[in-house]
């Protein structure tokens, strides 16, 4: 399915800055680290204008890709030789091409905008040139990974995104709840993370070299299908741990604890979406084994329904959100496993739109009440802060699927396709997944904005200044239009990509169009119509509600007990087993061992002993002039 | 076109004395101990350094293996500062000598 190779072009005209896009955001990160303290505000300045640079120069590199015929928009900059030995070479190189184009695209624009929210939201922190560092040196790890042309180019972007992930989210680390979650997230991903290593060095063994055109162009001669799938199952496993997908998506809701714009930017526009990103890339491999796409597919559609599901249960704010990304990663993951990797990638876009705007909205909820995150001690929030309730809404009714938004067409091309290739599990399950999106969207919109204040707090809310306001609006701006860049399976951005990843897979059977319509479109209705009669208009008790249903909503609420029952399973053997070697194995086993013979030496040694001063740096003159006297012995005797 | 071997010996051999002096001159613990590094990854230097020379990979992979015993080394290393510090308040290697008998 895979259309015909791409010419790699010198990297010459505006491409040959390919190299500043990354190297920008670097800058910054370097300039804020290290004088960030004296440079006050200015610090969150720097930050915000070196991304927006990497954005203008993004523009016009992919300008000139676009301007190029079909076949030649690939253009690879080799930067310098990174490891060279023997006959393996990896070198740093970067790659534009359409799948990358998008992407950078996308993290530097969304990127820029939160820089400048962060400014705002930000304003009083005691670290705030190291937030802006932190933030920077993201963007650039993350540009590494998108604009890698081999994949250990990718895999240091990914380790540093995770790292960067991890300062975030540990941002506040006076609270020792937000250390322990930065910690689970590192830790959790990193076990995807190891898999991933595993299937790069399968890839190495199999073809001698990490570089996407040499592997992409040898898979089919090189892999048999056992082959491929193994690979693939490992890159899925990396895939997996990032993405925050069943099961190692444990870490994402806990990810919360950092500050807002972060939850943003890494855990819902780009650095959770790398996974997917991952897998597009791969495709050629991933086309090779029907069984790792099914796979993929599998991993994605249960994801969708179990984010969906703990979404519609949580009190914090965030918490919706965070599992309303799970979900929707799910549902690029199950777009990706149906074999549409365009309509996939133009998800992430319309994704990284949407979500992000929903975070930012509720950082500014969250500002406007002094740090109040929890749903129930909202609302009425909609007249004291109007334009938070308006872009948020925009946002909310994209992530729901409402007409000509660019959710609607993001998560119907996904549908169409499950349904037009009569894949019936994933279309029934995916519009259920549908149905739970515009439920949970929108409570969160009517708990938050509509009815009475809760609380002292709500009553006193007020609107975010404008430096948090304007990218709210642009981001909205994004979230309303986007979908102009995909209209049906044949829109834009799938002729783009096409080069890279082939056709999207159209069947002709499934449900006729006009009625798929009616239904995908009734579906988001039915939800938002739900959410409103019960949420905001007055005529149900929702905390009743809530208690008959317990304890289906308690459950939801806790993730299923996923966590205790990693737990129960995994932590605490692994604790026991620890115990046993600390306590057992080596207090008794070794240590008796060792105490026998320091006995025994200690007996040899009281004679000995009343040499020593007890002067480190005299011991360690000795064992140097000793050194020195055999060198000169061994040097006479040449 | 190569960088001949004395540049890289002699940066080597920079770095090694400046590690010595540090580990003679120093009392505080940490410092003894970032010293040690430096010397220890002079050597490495010079193993890789050499390994190019001979256009063989034993240096390197010996550097490897002193990375490896390196980080193992940190590890113990430190801890036992840590002991010493949460004992005594201090990591000054003079103030810590009463085990000599």
């Amino acid at each position: 399915m895979v259309a015909a190779e791409l010419v790699p072009q010198e990297a010459i005209g505006r491409a040959s800055l390919l190299w500043l896009i990354p190297a920008l955001p670097l800058l910054g990160a370097a300039i804020d680290l290290f004088v960030g303290r004296r440079l006050g505000r200015w610090a969150g300045w720097l930050a915000t204008a070196l991304v927006a640079a990497s954005f203008l120069i993004s523009i016009g590199v992919v300008t000139q890709l676009l301007d190029l015929p079909d076949e030649e928009r690939l253009v690879v900059q080799h930067l310098f030789d990174w490891i060279s030995v023997g006959d393996f070479r990896v070198g740093m190189d970067l790659r534009l091409d359409a799948v990358s184009a998008t992407m950078i695209l996308v993290v530097t624009g969304v990127g820029s905008l939160i820089h400048l929210y962060s400014i705002g939201y930000m304003r009083d922190d005691p670290r705030f040139g190291r937030y802006f560092a932190y933030l920077n040196l993201f963007v650039f790890f993350m540009l590494m990974l998108v604009l890698g042309a081999n994949y250990l180019v990718l895999y240091l972007g990914w380790e540093g995104v995770g790292a960067c992930s991890y300062l975030l989210i540990g941002f506040w680390f006076e609270e020792v709840a937000n250390t322990e979650a930065a910690k689970k997230a590192f830790i959790t991903t990193r076990i995807g993370d190891s898999l991933l290593l595993i299937g790069l060095a399968t890839i190495v063994f199999k073809f001698g070299t990490l570089d996407y055109g040499e592997v992409f162009t040898g898979a089919p001669a090189v892999l048999t299908e056992s082959a491929a799938t193994v690979i693939a199952l490992l890159l899925l496993a990396g895939a997996i741990g990032k993405s925050a997908q069943l099961p190692l998506h444990v870490w994402l809701p806990d990810a919360m604890a950092g500050p807002t714009p972060v939850s943003a930017l890494i855990h819902a526009a780009t650095m959770v979406t790398a996974g997917v990103y991952l897998v597009i890339r791969s495709v050629p491999i991933f086309e090779l084994s029907p069984v790792a796409l099914d796979v993929v597919a599998w991993v994605g559609i249960l994801t969708v329904l179990f984010g969906g599901i703990c979404a519609l249960a949580q009190w914090d704010i965030k918490r919706v959100l965070a599992y309303s990304t799970i979900s929707q990663l799910g549902f690029m993951f199950l777009a990706v496993g149906l074999g549409a990797y365009a309509p996939a990638l133009f998800f992430l876009v319309a994704h990284a739109f949407y979500k992000a705007l929903l975070f930012l909205g509720a950082g500014s909820v969250i500002h406007g009440m002094e740090g109040e995150q929890d749903l129930r001690r909202m609302g009425g929030l909609g007249r004291r802060m109007p334009w938070t309730a308006f872009t948020m809404g925009i946002g909310a009714l994209a992530l729901a699927g409402f007409p000509f938004l660019a959710g609607f067409f993001a998560k119907d091309i996904v549908l169409e396709i499950a349904n037009t290739n009569e894949r019936w599990g994933f279309y029934v399950f995916g519009s259920i997944g549908a149905l739970l999106s515009a439920l949970y969207v929108s409570r969160l919109w009517f708990l938050t904005f509509v009815g009475r204040p809760r609380s002292e707090a709500a009553e006193h809310a007020h609107e975010s200044e404008s430096l948090m306001v304007v990218p709210l609006a642009v981001l909205g701006v994004g979230a309303a239009l986007g979908g102009v860049l995909s209209l049906g399976p044949h829109g834009w951005i799938s002729r783009f990509v096409e080069p890279l990843v082939g056709l999207v897979p159209e069947g002709e059977e499934g449900i006729p169009g006009p009625a798929f319509l009616v239904i995908a479109v009734g579906i988001t209705f039915a939800g938002l119509l739900v959410a409103w009669w019960v949420y905001a208009s007055g005529r149900v008790d929702w905390h009743r509600l809530r208690e008959r249903l317990e304890p289906l909503p308690r459950a939801a609420l806790h993730g299923w007990y996923v966590d205790r029952a990693y737990d129960a399973v995994i932590v605490q053997p692994a604790k026991a087993l620890a115990g046993i070697t600390a306590n057992v194995v080596d207090a008794k086993g070794i240590d008796g061992l060792v105490n026998a013979i320091g006995g025994g030496t200690r007996r040899l040694a009281r004679s000995g002993r009343l040499l020593q001063t007890g002067f480190v740096r005299s011991y360690a003159l000795v064992v140097f002039a000793g050194a020195v006297a055999v060198l000169l012995y061994v040097g006479s005797r040449l | 076109m190569r960088t001949p071997i004395a540049y890289f010996v002699m940066l080597s051999g920079i770095l090694f004395a400046l590690g010595t002096v540090g580990v003679l001159t120093r009392r505080n613990a940490l410092l003894i101990f970032m010293s040690i590094e430096l010397q220890l990854n002079a050597v490495n230097l010079a193993l890789v350094a050499f390994s190019r020379m001979h256009n063989q990979l034993t240096g390197q992979v010996l550097a490897f293996f002193s990375m490896v015993v390196a980080a193992a080394e940190v590890v113990v290393g430190l801890a036992i500062i840590v002991a010493i510090f949460r004992r005594r308040r201090t990591i000054d290697v003079d103030d810590a000598r009463e085990l000599r008998w």
